[in-house]
């Protein structure tokens, strides 16, 4: 099982400082570098995730990065799965750690999502990826079809909108304490409540930010660990899955099945369960959408009872995003899923912010991450090296 | 900073969703019937839910029903279900009046394959 030997992310904002996605790679890698104590040519594969050549406009981004890395000559690709790109990529150094063909392979997420095209370019590039030639055509927006897919969950479990404010509430409170967050805000419920409508029932302060920034960890087969890192987390389960592109071919509007196959898998392959699970970085692009995820993840069967208890707070039975997630930290969408897999495994080794580092000791993760309307979805779950 | 600006003038072709796009652009609902469970779909699906590819082409009546609906900045958008399809649909929505559920298709004003419902003058309205 892959080790994560080395984890690093930058500040996750609206770059206004002159630097390049391609400043931020470099100095998520080095840092996750040396985390790892290894050397540059220890590296023998280098993935990138970054969701589209439309925000860096550069097709092969990861041939470009090798480049800037110093990594010339070392397998690269670049991996896309729309929001999952970044854990998809984890997914494939896992499987090249796996086979015996990489030894060390370099992770890096990254996008300029905020700054380098408008707002409004990107929301009719993502308007068209549900289904260009049908709903895109029609000129639908993620956040409509967000909503939709929440109303009937919403529906089905007998949630009130209330619950929205509490998710975005919570998420952005943990990202107080987190330096790197993008949008770390104390707000009060009624400001939640009141921000513009964008698609009902999801408001502004509902919806995640486009961030800039970059993460990167380093994927280590487990006989290759430096001497220091011989403790360092496990990936103990990978599962991916997917899910028409159009709601409207869905069974079933508001549910997840796609995630919730996936953590079925990464549970299979990890020999563990939702209940073991002792923290997670859920994927909340928008508030319910990660009311929908707890749901099918198997985290939570009573969710307003459990948002009114406490338990997904720092200080409850289960932290959810204590990095502050996509609604807090922020998303630059490729170093989405990377930075949540960097963030539990720090957690796990006991190394992330100390505000956000719980007390106890915790023995696995949780990395959950999709793309679409959880079209496409990836999991991965985290232990520590002597959990089994 | 490098300002740059790129325009993209795409030429796409429609393939197998020919029928459909043709249709659309007239305000006309054209679906597809499975050939072997007789499943309509529409938006058309290039395999059934059953496993078959195999499928003719139908016209649909364009009548929908709106099950769910959202509106705010982003526009007003529902997922609808359109007489005689076996799946459901993203549409914009035309002037709907909160309390009307049935629509019908209109043709877009562009070229393009939007898919747009009115809503339909109904009995059950006050
Ligand atoms: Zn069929």
């Amino acid at each position: 099982m892959a080790a994560v030997t080395g984890s690093a992310q930058t500040r996750f904002s609206r770059r206004t400082d002159g630097s390049s996605f391609r400043d931020w790679a470099s100095e998520a890698f080095e840092a996750a570098l040396l985390m790892a104590t290894l050397d540059r040519a220890d590296v023998d594969t280098l993935i990138v995730a970054s969701e589209s050549d439309f925000f860096t406009l550069q097709l092969n981004p990861a041939a470009i990065l090798a480049g800037d890395l110093g990594l010339v000559g070392v397998a690269t690709m670049r991996v896309e799965g729309g929001g999952a790109s970044g854990q998809l990529a984890v997914h494939a150094a896992a499987q090249a750690i796996a086979s015996g063909q990489a030894r060390h392979v370099a992770v890096i997420g990254v996008d300029p999502s905020a700054s380098q095209l408008p707002a409004a370019t990107i929301k009719l590039l993502y308007g068209y990826s549900f289904d260009a030639w049908t709903d895109g055509m029609t000129g639908t927006s993620a956040t409509a079809l967000y909503a939709l897919s929440y109303q009937a969950f919403a529906a089905r479990i007998g949630l009130p909108d209330k619950c929205l404010d509490q998710i975005a509430l919570q998420n952005r409170a943990n990202a107080m304490l987190n330096p790197n967050a993008h949008l770390p805000r104390q707000h009060k419920m009624a400001e939640i409540a009141d921000s513009p409508l964008i698609a009902s029932p999801y408001r502004r302060l509902h919806c995640s930010p486009l961030s800039d920034g970059a993460a990167a960890i380093i994927l280590s087969h487990p006989d290759a660990l430096p001497g220091a890192r011989g403790s360092a987390p496990r990936i103990t389960g990978i599962g991916a899955a997917s899910d028409h592109a159009q709601l409207g071919a869905r069974q079933d509007t508001g549910t997840f099945t796609a995630k919730r196959k996936a953590m079925q898998r990464a549970c299979q392959q990890a020999g563990i369960g939702p209940a073991d699970i002792d923290v997670a970085e859920v994927y909340d692009a928008y508030a319910g959408a990660q009311l929908q995820a707890l749901n099918v993840l198997g985290l939570s069967e009573t969710l307003q009872a459990d948002l009114d208890a406490q338990h997904f707070a720092p200080e409850g039975r289960l932290p959810i995003n204590l990095s502050g997630g996509l609604l807090g930290q922020g998303a630059p969408v490729g170093a989405t899923g990377v930075a949540q897999t960097a963030t539990c495994a720090l957690l796990l080794e006991g190394r992330y912010h100390p505000e956000l580092q719980p007390k106890r000791p915790l023995r696995h993760a949780l990395a959950d991450t999709h793309g679409g309307v959880c079209t496409t979805a990836a999991v991965t779950l985290l232990s520590q090296a002597d959990a089994k | 900073m490098i300002s740059y600006e790129l325009a993209l003038p795409y030429s796409l072709e429609p393939g197998w969703l020919a029928p459909y796009v043709e249709a659309l652009q007239k305000g006309r609902a054209m679906g597809r019937s499975c050939s072997k469970c007789g499943s309509v779909s529409f938006p058309p699906q290039r395999r059934c839910q059953c496993g078959s590819g195999e499928a003719q082409w139908v016209r649909l009546s364009g009548k929908a029903s709106v099950l769910l609906r959202t509106h705010g900045s982003d526009g007003t958008f529902g997922l609808v279900q359109f007489e005689g399809a076996t799946n459901k649909a993203v549409t914009r929505l035309e002037g709907f009046a909160s309390e009307i559920t049935d629509g019908h298709l209109i043709a877009p004003p562009s070229d393009v394959p939007a898919l747009i419902l009115a809503p339909s003058k109904s009995r059950s309205t006050p």
